[in-house]
């Protein structure tokens, strides 16, 4: 009996250090934050928030640029991690062959994923706007030449895709690396002597092999487009405007930034605080659902 | 239905190292052909080669009639179980048996009528559902040959696939390894370093060395007539007792201040290789020494006695000599007991002492 006092007491003294730090940053300001998302809040000193109840929760989903916000944010996830997967598995492939310098190629390609996002986009504004255009003049394709990626509302979502992936999945083929180098080679002989060809191989026996790193993958590809914000800020800043159902919308401004935006540049914090809690709860509901779903698909050893 | 030919094989790894050299081997249709040889002589390479796995340096392969140098894996119709058996784990027992099968698009209800039949011959039909992680080390194996199985192969590769196993289960799937080759009638290549695998398996064993073949021959012929002194120390327990002597044209044998007189054959044989006066090795078998009275045998001092239950391994030594001999469990020798112990001298065996190649075959 004593000793099981002691053992608790020992269990909350060794817990408590990350139980409080996480509770003072994380739950208290989630809480803090929910109760401000129900007032009119607008962080001026000296104003007492004002109890409005669901109000900004009512004007959100009225808000056609939120509701568009969402919908290119969604997409744009959708479609980062398809290309960040795909990049990153192919890569990954590629390095975990015989090859001569693989471990240069790994490092070179993991590369970008040092560089901060806000400089990373600089540069690939750059390289949209000035490069891509002089090699097609050099070229002397028109196409080339007239793409500007960034200035289309329509295309300017696929530049963005772009820069992320070259940031991203670097990393992401790095965790593929390690995933690919645990398959045991006796597996793919013996399907190779059962029969396997190469395409056989990879989706009969990698793929399933190599399952847990796609559950981390997927996890940390949709999350972190979900919150993608620093490329965007330096790629277009939320632009170029369009017109859409006859609104005007700004075709980049994705969910972080638009809450940011409308926290801060139009100071309606507790209306920005209503769409970040909308935000965490549609991100919980997806990414829980996506681990779910991978983690069923594991092979267990 | 294949046999399986090597001319002059060789395989240098990328390093440099030369791991299999020259081999030659002609292995008939539904033959049971042994690999046996100490570690890292090469074996599993010669296996590897044999199915695909591993490229070739130099040298040809055929599986029957076509030459396979440039032949995939999975166009070689071969099957192979591996010392690790190589399992799928994310997949069921049956699914595993039916990898095989279903990229070869055979039909489903062949397919499970395949998978049933070789289920009934391994005893695994309650295992089906089951996946590799559920399973003993022996089913395991039994599923990994169930595998190849039902594959129908025209070559089942096996890379010493009792070695997992524990001794008792080991004499048991020995026993059903066998069955299974006269019920199959397919060629088997069989990787052991395990002797008694190797003698009570194969019609033939094929010993290497080094990367190089010592001596290719039934398990009778490897026993009786080792062709060199390697041969003759890695088979048979407990090891053959080595000497060397001298061939005088008496025609006996000395061995250090002893003479053993040879038999009219041996006499024969040696005379003709025009050995006379050479220096030999001589080897003679443990349980070709028998105990003597003292005018039959030299007197030796009794140093270790071993038990084996049916035998015991008499340690001896004769001057400075040692010696092992086996004789039954029932005669009372005892540590420190001065015998007499007399070389059954139709047994035994010479080696040139240069080359170490047997004089007598
Ligand atoms: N990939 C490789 N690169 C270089 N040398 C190798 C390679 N694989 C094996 N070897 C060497 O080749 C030799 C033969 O190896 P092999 O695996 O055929 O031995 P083995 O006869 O199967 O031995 P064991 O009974 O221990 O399995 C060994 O000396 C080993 O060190
Ligand atoms: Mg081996």
């Amino acid at each position: 009996m004593k000793k099981q006092t002691k053992d608790h007491l020992v269990f909350w003294l060794f817990l408590a250090p990350a139980l409080i730090s996480f509770v003072v940053v994380v739950i208290i300001p989630f809480f803090m934050g929910l109760y401000y998302s129900m007032t009119d809040w607008t962080a001026v000193a000296d104003s007492t928030p004002v109890w409005v109840g669901l109000e900004n929760y009512k004007s959100m989903f009225s808000d056609f640029a939120f509701k568009y916000s969402f919908i290119r944010t969604f997409l744009f996830s959708v479609l980062s991690v398809i290309s960040i997967n795909l990049v990153a598995l192919t890569f990954a492939f590629l390095v975990t062959r015989e090859i001569r310098f693989k471990n240069f190629y790994r490092a070179g390609f993991f590369i970008p994923n040092l560089i901060g996002g806000l400089v990373l986009g600089y540069i690939w504004q750059f390289i949209f706007k000035s490069v891509v255009p002089s090699i097609g003049a050099l070229l002397g394709i028109d196409f080339i030449e007239n793409l500007l990626l960034l200035a289309d509302p329509n295309l300017t979502l696929f530049g963005l895709i772009f820069a992320f992936t070259w940031q991203y999945a670097g990393y992401i083929m790095m965790i593929y690396v390690a995933a690919l180098l645990n398959v045991p080679q006796e597996l793919l002989e013996a399907s190779e002597i059962d029969g396997a060809n190469f395409w056989q191989k990879l989706i009969s026996i990698t793929i399933p092999m190599i399952a847990q790193a796609f559950t981390i993958t997927s996890f940390l590809t949709l999350v972190s487009s979900f919150k993608q914000y620093d490329i965007i800020v330096a790629l277009t800043n939320g632009g170029p405007t369009d017109l859409y159902q006859g609104q005007v919308v700004n075709s980049s401004e994705l969910l972080a930034m638009h809450i940011y935006n409308v926290a801060f540049k139009y100071n309606n914090m507790a209306e920005g605080q209503a769409r970040a809690i909308i935000f965490f709860l549609v991100l919980s509901v997806v990414s829980i659902a996506q681990v779910y779903y991978n983690k069923k698909k594991e092979v267990e050893m | 239905m294949a046999g399986v030919k090597i001319c002059k094989l060789n395989k240098i790894y990328p390093n440099g190292f030369h791991a299999v050299k020259d081999v030659n081997l002609d292995i008939a249709n539904k033959e049971f052909m042994i690999l046996v040889g100490p570690s890292g002589c090469g074996k599993t390479t010669t296996l590897r080669m044999i199915a695909g796995l591993e490229d070739i340096t130099t040298g040809e392969m055929y599986i029957g009639d076509e030459l396979v140098n440039e032949v995939s894996p999975k166009d070689r119709n071969i099957a192979m179980v591996f010392q690790n058996y190589a399992l799928y784990p994310h997949m069921s027992v049956y699914d595993n048996m039916a990898f095989g099968l279903k990229l070869k698009k055979t039909p489903k209800d062949e397919i499970d009528e395949r998978i049933k039949k070789a289920a009934k011959i391994l005893d695994i039909e309650a295992l089906l559902k089951r996946k590799p992680k559920q399973l003993s080390g022996g089913q395991r194996q039994r599923v990994a040959l169930g595998r190849a199985i039902v594959r129908k192969p025209e070559v089942f590769l096996m890379d010493e696939p009792l070695s997992n196993l524990d001794a008792k289960l080991r004499v048991q799937m020995r026993a059903e390894l066998i069955k299974l080759h006269n019920e199959l009638q397919t060629t088997f290549i069989y990787v052991t370093h395990d002797q008694t695998e190797a003698m009570t398996m194969g019609t033939r064993i094929c010993v290497m060395n080094d990367g190089v073949v010592q001596q290719v021959a039934d398990p009778r012929t490897i026993y009786n007539a080792p062709a060199n002194v390697f041969v003759a120390s890695f088979i048979g327990a407990p090891q053959m007792n080595f000497f060397k002597g001298k061939i005088a044209d008496t025609p006996v044998v000395e061995v250090a201040s002893h003479v053993f007189k040879l038999s009219d054959h041996m006499a024969e044989v040696v005379k003709n290789k025009g050995k006379f006066n050479a220096e030999v090795i001589v080897g003679i078998r443990p349980e070709d020494i028998k105990l003597g009275n003292s005018s039959e045998g030299l007197p030796a001092k009794v140093e270790v006695t071993e038990l084996l239950g049916s035998d015991l391994n008499v340690y001896f030594k004769i001057g400075e000599k040692s010696y092992i001999m086996k004789t039954e469990s029932s005669s009372d020798v005892k540590i420190g007991d001065t015998i007499y112990p007399v070389f059954d001298m139709n047994k035994l065996h010479l080696f040139d002492s240069e080359t170490e190649k047997s004089l007598l075959y």
